[in-house]
């Protein structure tokens, strides 16, 4: 049920923002325009920080692979070569010698 | 005549097919292993259909975040569109029901496509919409059948393909000092909140926190362009 109202809310929130801009007349304010352009990059760096440190202290392991996997989205900038590099490191490291 | 524009729009989304399913599968793969079930995936596809804020709100499902959580950090992910609609809204007359429609369609893809074409009408926009739309939905569900292929997601360590699939959308928007450094301080900030409050909250923290350090060290420079067909459709849905 939690699921249902959090997808209704999720729905209100894109639905409205897409459907103000096509209603509204005047633009936005150039503060609020900067920081919309900062949005996903403080979220998606929000997102990945905490979730590099894992259970089972395999930080280290989790640590190491995020960096190639970054490496690799920066060359590369192309999702699934960034991913399957992560994973194929992180699976390399998890093997125990 | 309108059937023509309508099928030239939908065409004319091809060119980004290739980048949007294997967006759509990964994102399906993600949602999965966060424990959301096929029909959930499946409906933040078809009822969201905006592909960054599912892939976030994937891993705060994952992460066990509180339902407000996830919709203020859809908010603050999707506001953008507002920017789209004013950019479309003086060239493309909608009324009121074909506005709902397109409304409900708008992505940062279509949007690109539409700003970047001479063709500006609602079956254009509409086919470009629903062009996306309908790959994404295809895509979803090919990775919700991909995922159910997977054996044991636990004991494989799937669970970190979430900071791998957020750090590959992530780098390519750095591009300045800035822009860096407004990841680096979101990413610690969230790390540090993290210790003392699990769930949604660092993340919306952060979000916040940084992006204000962001638009705080570029006020003295002129905006960024609202509209910005060429990175709008590198962007993600």
């Amino acid at each position: 049920m939690t699921f249902w109202l959090t997808v209704a809310g999720m729905v209100a929130v894109t639905f409205g923002s897409r459907l103000a801009g096509l209603s509204l007349q005047r633009p936005l304010p150039e503060a609020a325009l900067r920081f919309l352009h900062f949005v996903p990059i403080a979220v998606f760096a929000a997102l990945v920080a905490p979730s590099l440190a894992g259970f089972q202290g395999e930080g280290e392991a989790r640590i190491a692979a995020a960096a190639l996997a970054a490496l690799a989205a920066w060359r590369t900038r192309q999702l699934w070569v960034a991913i399957a590099v992560g994973m194929a490191v992180f699976w390399l490291l998890r093997i125990p010698f | 005549m309108t059937g023509a524009t309508f099928l030239r729009g939908f065409r004319a989304m091809a060119p980004l097919w290739l980048g949007v399913v294997p967006f759509g599968v990964a994102y399906a793969v993600v949602a999965r292993a966060a424990g959301l079930s096929a029909l959930e995936t499946q409906a933040l596809s078809l009822l969201v259909f905006a592909g960054s804020a599912q892939f976030s709100a994937a891993g705060l499902f994952g992460r066990g975040a509180g339902g407000a959580e996830i919709v203020v950090t859809t908010f603050l992910l999707n506001v953008r569109h507002v920017l789209y609609g004013l950019a479309l809204a003086p060239s493309i007359r909608l009324p009121w029901r074909r506005r709902l429609a397109a409304a409900f369609l708008l992505t940062d893809e279509a949007f690109g496509v539409v700003a970047s074409s001479r063709e500006r009408s609602f079956p254009f926009l509409l086919g470009c919409e629903l062009s996306l739309f309908v790959t994404w939905n295809i895509s979803t569900a090919a990775g919700v059948a991909l995922g159910a292929a997977i054996p044991d997601p636990v004991q494989l360590g799937v669970d970190f393909v979430f900071p791998l699939a957020f750090l590959a959308l992530l780098v390519p928007l750095l591009r300045t000092r800035v822009e860096l450094a407004v990841a680096v301080s979101a990413g610690g900030a969230s790390w540090l909140v993290s210790r003392v409050e699990p769930g949604g909250i660092p993340i919306v923290v952060a979000g916040v926190l940084g992006a204000a350090l962001g638009a705080l060290l570029t006020r003295e420079q002129p905006p960024p362009p609202a509209v910005d067909p060429e990175s709008a459709r590198r962007e993600v849905a």
